[in-house]
């Protein structure tokens, strides 16, 4: 087990650091760093020429990365170029508003998505299955920005309300700090409730399948007791797999939220450190969004070596 | 309820913020106040909630040229200049200036009493340390290149400084204003991290001073009380919030969630109009859309083609489908500035619709059987979108065929400041003062950029000219000369300028936008229902 | 066994067919349509989806304009229409780019194993570790929006999905005796790789792409949405999509008609790849 630790991890940090390597390079390729654009249709050559030697930039790119790689290595992310801040704090904070969202809107997937999902896995082929189907085909179609514009802008029509703008943590100000993630939360929330209940029901009907649950509900076994007795153990492996997936797809997605309701999260300041290329921003940012996917990935795996006695043994 | 801009808002100066000048200018047009209209009795006190689509990248007066950053910095930040609305520099951190007949020297008599927000006093010295820093491009300002003019600055006593310049400028005044830099403390820069506390802690001598500034969320400032300028400012604080999109923007206005907006699309207005309690201002702007025409491009570069483009382009369409009508046209020069250094669009060759002329100069610059051009565009300027369809319907008519592209911020500004724009749209605006409006763009290197790879002697010759003229109406010759020669010649084919508008709630008085877009009325704002 | 009992019970007619799997006959139906909206879009369209009447611009849905239209009064149901071949065809471009690079790459890897297993997997492996969406938005935001981008991230994303799909399969087929055998008869390496393993492994990367398309098309919106996609005057449906959330309160139909041609598209692919996923898997 221990062993089997250390070499999933040895891999994640070859990866990641592979990861970030191309990134670097990457963005570095392409025309119109920050110093063109803090000078706009002004400047002089050599105040340009200045500049780019403050921020390194008129340094080889891979004497560049590794100068990043050592200062990472000894816990120095360096310092947003447009805004001085520390990269830590800025990609810090950001981070814990995608998490919190992140978070929330797993809570209401799982709440909405395992329910329906189950319901719709032991009635198989009835009404209520496909009722529940026709959602979950919906939830999966449908665009997320979309979804999420026309919930804004019903919400504003309907009931004159609208997020508050300054996002607060929950410890400062819960109550309008869940104010502001509302609409994002419920917009995301039902979307991906949608993909965790299309997982959910398809292993309740292969589990419904196999042969001792057939056998118990011939013999008479009220559904409830098959359910709790058989299902319940079989499913519930796949469900916290799929939550493990159903994260990192809630990650992905909260980008494109986050960018439609004025969130300052990690997807956000990942656009805008783009946008103004802000390289250090940029960096952190992916290095943060990479790690945590590695991390949920493995943690899933863990839990899944947990769970199922079969893997344990081996 | 719409109210339309009218100048009786622009009232006649009397405040005591105004004082003497020591050299006589030509009469302003109208005077008026420092910063925007002095109000009689307002409220004290209260935040203002501001809307923004633009998030400044930064706060460094000193190293980030962003509209979005000078826009908010010249409320904590001030130089020695104000912009006065009308295109003449009002005296702000100066109290007067003499020049000598040369020409060359300015001697700035400064405010006294005035202090930085660490607490220390204004004094010459930290004048001559801010501008000499800014002035060294080994410092990496982008408005280094604007004092290159300066040769040397001296302190004469605690207030008195003393600028020398290496040839005669008339625009002096207005280059010491509050687009670049600013006066602070002298010495702030020693620290290697100073550039970066900027953006959490204001240094300047402004009315506001800075509270927080949270990446993609908001700014906070406050009102600074050591503010040297009588009972200014009315606001105890401004919270400016930074939205991704117009949608959540007017869905947040609607809402009563932000009390203030400039729309950065004027059309937006139909989006709000007649929503209770919420008023609409129009105001004349400085900021000009172009079209660029960068002579490095061979069919560019033959006179004949451009003027065919100028002829062939319906200015009036192509304001009304970029910003639904919510602008004025214009002919070379900005419709803030128009009225005091512009030529009338009539007076001007290449103007208006003529698909035959434009035909024929085609023809004859042998394009008779068609051109293909290549138009870029700018991503996330939303004007130039329906502009670019719009254009591309109008070049059609005389054989052109435009093929639309739309480029980052980032590669736009490198193909411009590297002189390989091609033809394209622009979007800019300076301080209102024909040497600051032209001379960089349309001079000819090296003394100018000229990024339009226009080289024209001529004109090179008449900015010279009017830069070193101090007489108002013998400036104002020149450069309409100079503008005749924009005209016919066409590196440029500026079109219209948006203008603001402003949307507030009923509570939010005396807001009066500056024609830069800066938001210089804020110091003049106060809240109804403030308590 | 199963399938003979259906069988007998509703018959092989095309109705019983589509009793029997309503799901797949609905999405296959939706997708005719589109396709031929997406091969003739004059048979549908109702105007020019570029020509300007500032005179009409941000109208309602009328009898004249079925979808309203947009800020410079284009017809936005005719954009919406002529919009399905440009966003349709480059995500199915960029789709058969994954699917045939991708593919490849991972039967070369598969079948080969060694020091191109190691390197691409761990390539693969660099890219799996973004979000989709991420790696679309990295992409297209550094090297600007242009249509060569836009294909080239949407190609990206899921290139490494095809890749592992391809590589399982080719390992998989490679220990199969049919391969022994023809290895053991003197056959080139290439030629068995291209005789038997695409043979088998096709299958699998075309149900995948059916899979796929969906996604790849609400990523492509997506970037459109953010500005990062097909720039105007183009009809695209993520550009309709940006161009209508500025006009949200005024003009809600250049916002809600391209958005639900992305849910309806959506909906029908998802529908013909769920299908075609329960095939291979009761296979």
């Amino acid at each position: 087990m221990l062993a089997y630790l250390v070499k999933r991890l040895g891999a994640s940090l070859l990866t990641a650091l592979l990861a970030t390597f191309l990134v670097f390079v990457f963005v570095r390729m392409v025309p119109g760093d920050v110093v063109a654009q803090m000078m706009g249709q002004a400047g002089s050559d050599r105040a340009e020429e200045a500049l780019r030697a403050f921020f390194g930039l008129d340094q080889p790119v891979w004497m560049q990365y590794f100068a990043w790689l050592g200062d990472v290595l000894r816990g120095d992310f360096g310092v947003s170029w447009t805004r001085g801040m520390p990269v830590t704090e800025m990609v810090g904070e950001a981070f814990l508003v995608t998490l919190e969202l992140g978070l929330l809107t797993l809570a209401l997937a799982t709440i909405v998505g395992v329910p329906l999902g189950i319901i719709a896995g032991i009635y198989e082929g009835r009404a209520l299955d496909t009722t529940i189907q026709a959602f979950n085909i919906l939830g999966l179609a449908a665009p997320v920005f979309w979804v999420g514009l026309m919930i804004l802008v019903g919400v504003s029509a309907t009931f004159s309300w609208s997020p508050p703008l300054r996002f607060q943590g929950p410890t400062e100000d819960l109550s309008e700090n869940l104010a502001m993630l509302l609409l994002p939360i419920l917009s995301l929330g039902f979307l991906q409730a949608a993909a965790y209940s299309q997982f959910v029901r398809q292993s309740v009907v292969s589990a419904m399948h196999e042969d001792y649950v057939r056998t118990a509900i011939a013999k008479g076994m009220p559904t409830r007791t098959v359910f709790f007795k058989h299902i319940l153990r079989n499913v519930a492996i796949p469900i916290v797999t799929f939550m493990g997936l159903i994260l990192i797809q809630i990650l992905g997605g909260v980008v494109i939220i986050e960018s439609l309701f004025a969130l300052p999260g990690l997807g956000r300041l990942l656009l805008s450190a783009i946008e103004t290329r802000d390289y250090p921003i940029v960096q952190g940012a992916l290095l943060v969004v990479v790690v945590v996917a590695m991390v949920v990935n493995l943690v899933v795996d863990l839990v899944y070596h947990l769970l199922d006695p079969r893997l344990r043994i081996s | 309820m719409t109210k339309t801009f009218d100048l009786t808002r622009w009232r006649h100066a009397t405040g005591a913020a105004v004082t003497a000048v020591a050299l006589a200018l030509a009469a302003p047009a109208f005077a008026q106040d420092l910063y925007g209209p002095i109000p009689d009795d307002p409220n004290m006190g209260g935040t203002l909630n501001m809307g923004l689509l633009v998030e400044p990248p930064g706060l460094d007066p000193f190293h980030q040229a962003a509209d979005a950053r000078i826009q908010m910095t010249v409320l904590m930040y001030q130089g020695l200049f104000y912009e006065g609305a009308d295109g003449e520099a009002m005296p702000l951190l100066a109290e007067s200036y003499e020049v000598s007949d040369d020409g060359l020297t300015y001697t700035f008599k400064l405010r006294e009493g005035v202090t930085f927000h660490d607490g220390s006093e204004m004094t010459a010295e930290d004048v001559a340390y801010s501008y000499d820093y800014i002035r060294d491009p080994e410092n990496g300002s982008p408005g280094a290149g604007d004092f290159e003019i300066i040769s040397n600055i001296e302190v004469v006593d605690d207030y008195t400084v003393r600028f020398t310049l290496s040839a005669p400028n008339a625009s002096l005044p207005m280059t010491l204003g509050n687009k670049y830099g600013a006066v602070i403390p002298a010495g702030y820069f020693d620290d290697e991290n100073a550039q970066n506390r900027m953006n959490s802690q204001s240094v300047g001598t402004g009315p506001f001073q800075l509270v927080e500034f949270n990446p993609n969320s908001n700014l906070m400032m406050e009102r600074f009380d050591g503010y040297w300028e009588g009972n200014a400012p009315y606001l105890d604080a401004i919270n400016f919030s930074f939205l991704p999109n117009s949608a959540s923007m007017l869905v947040a206005l609607r809402n009563d969630r932000i009390d203030l907006v400039n729309l950065s699309r004027p059309q937006d207005v139909q989006q709000i109009e007649g929503i209770e309690g919420i008023e609409i201002e129009r105001f004349p702007s400085l900021n000009q859309k172009a079209i660029d025409l960068g002579a490095e491009q061979e069919a560019l570069s033959d006179v004949r083609v451009r003027q065919a483009i100028s002829l062939a382009t319906d200015k009036q369409e192509l304001m009304e489908a970029a910003i639904g009508g919510y602008g004025e046209v214009i002919g070379t020069m900005t419709k803030a500035m128009e009225e005091r250094w512009g030529v009338p669009i009539d007076e001007l060759p290449m103007q208006g619709v003529d698909v035959e002329q434009a035909r024929a100069l085609l023809e004859e610059a042998g394009y008779g059987d068609g051109l293909e051009l290549t138009l870029t565009t700018i991503n996330g300027y939303d004007w130039m979108d329906p502009a670019a369809v719009t254009l591309k319907e109008q070049l059609g008519e005389i054989g052109i065929d435009l093929d639309i592209q739309r480029v980052d911020l980032g590669v736009w500004i490198d193909n411009f400041r590297s002189r390989n724009m091609g033809l394209t749209f622009n979007d800019w605006a300076s301080q209102p003062d024909p040497n600051l409006l032209f001379y960089r763009h349309f001079h000819q290197q090296p003394e100018g950029a000229d990024f339009r790879n226009w080289n024209n002697e001529e004109a090179s010759a008449l900015l010279d000219e009017g830069r070193a003229a101090t007489d108002y109406d013998e400036r104002r010759a020149i450069y309409a000369d100079f503008q005749m020669e924009l005209a016919e010649t066409v590196p440029t084919i500026m079109l219209f300028s948006a203008d603001h508008v402003v949307v507030h709630d009923a509570d939010v008085e005396n807001y009066v936008q500056h024609p830069t877009g800066w938001l210089y009325g804020l110091v003049r704002t106060y809240l109804d229902d403030a308590e | 066994m199963s399938d003979t009992v259906i069988r007998t019970r509703y018959g092989t007619g095309l109705s019983a067919r589509i009793r029997r799997e309503p799901g797949l006959w609905l999405g296959l139906a939706v997708m005719a349509l589109l396709l031929l909206i997406c091969l003739f879009p004059g048979l549908f369209a109702t105007a020019s989806p570029f020509e300007i009447d500032t005179a009409a611009a941000l109208q309602g849905p009328s009898a004249q304009h079925w979808f309203g239209t947009d800020d410079v009064g284009r017809d936005t149901y005719s954009r919406v229409i002529h919009g399905a071949r440009v966003t349709l065809s480059i995500c199915a471009g960029s789709l058969l780019i994954s699917a045939l690079v991708g593919g490849a790459l991972g039967m070369v890897s598969g079948f080969f194993g060694g020091l191109v297993d190691q390197v691409l997997g761990r390539l693969v492996d660099v890219m799996l570790s973004f979000p989709p969406i991420v790696l679309g938005i990295i992409i297209t935001g550094v090297l600007g929006p242009e249509l060569q981008n836009l294909i080239l991230a949407l190609s990206v994303v899921y290139m490494p999905v095809f890749f592992r799909i391809a590589r399982a399969g080719s390992m998989a087929q490679a220990n199969l005796s049919y391969v022994e055998a023809a290895r053991s008869v003197g056959l080139r390496e290439s030629t068995i790789l291209r005789r038997h393993l695409v043979r088998n492994v096709a299958p699998l990367l075309m149900t995948q792409y059916m899979i796929l398309f969906p996604l790849i098309l609400q990523i492509q919106a997506a970037l459109g949405f953010l500005g990062l996609g097909v720039q105007p005057p183009t009809p695209d449906w993520g550009a309709l999509l940006e161009q209508g959330k500025d006009y949200i309160l005024f003009a809600p139909w250049m916002s809600v008609f391209p958005g639900l041609a992305v849910l309806l598209t959506a909906f029908a692919l998802i529908l013909v790849g769920r299908a075609l996923q329960g095939r291979i898997d009761s296979r």
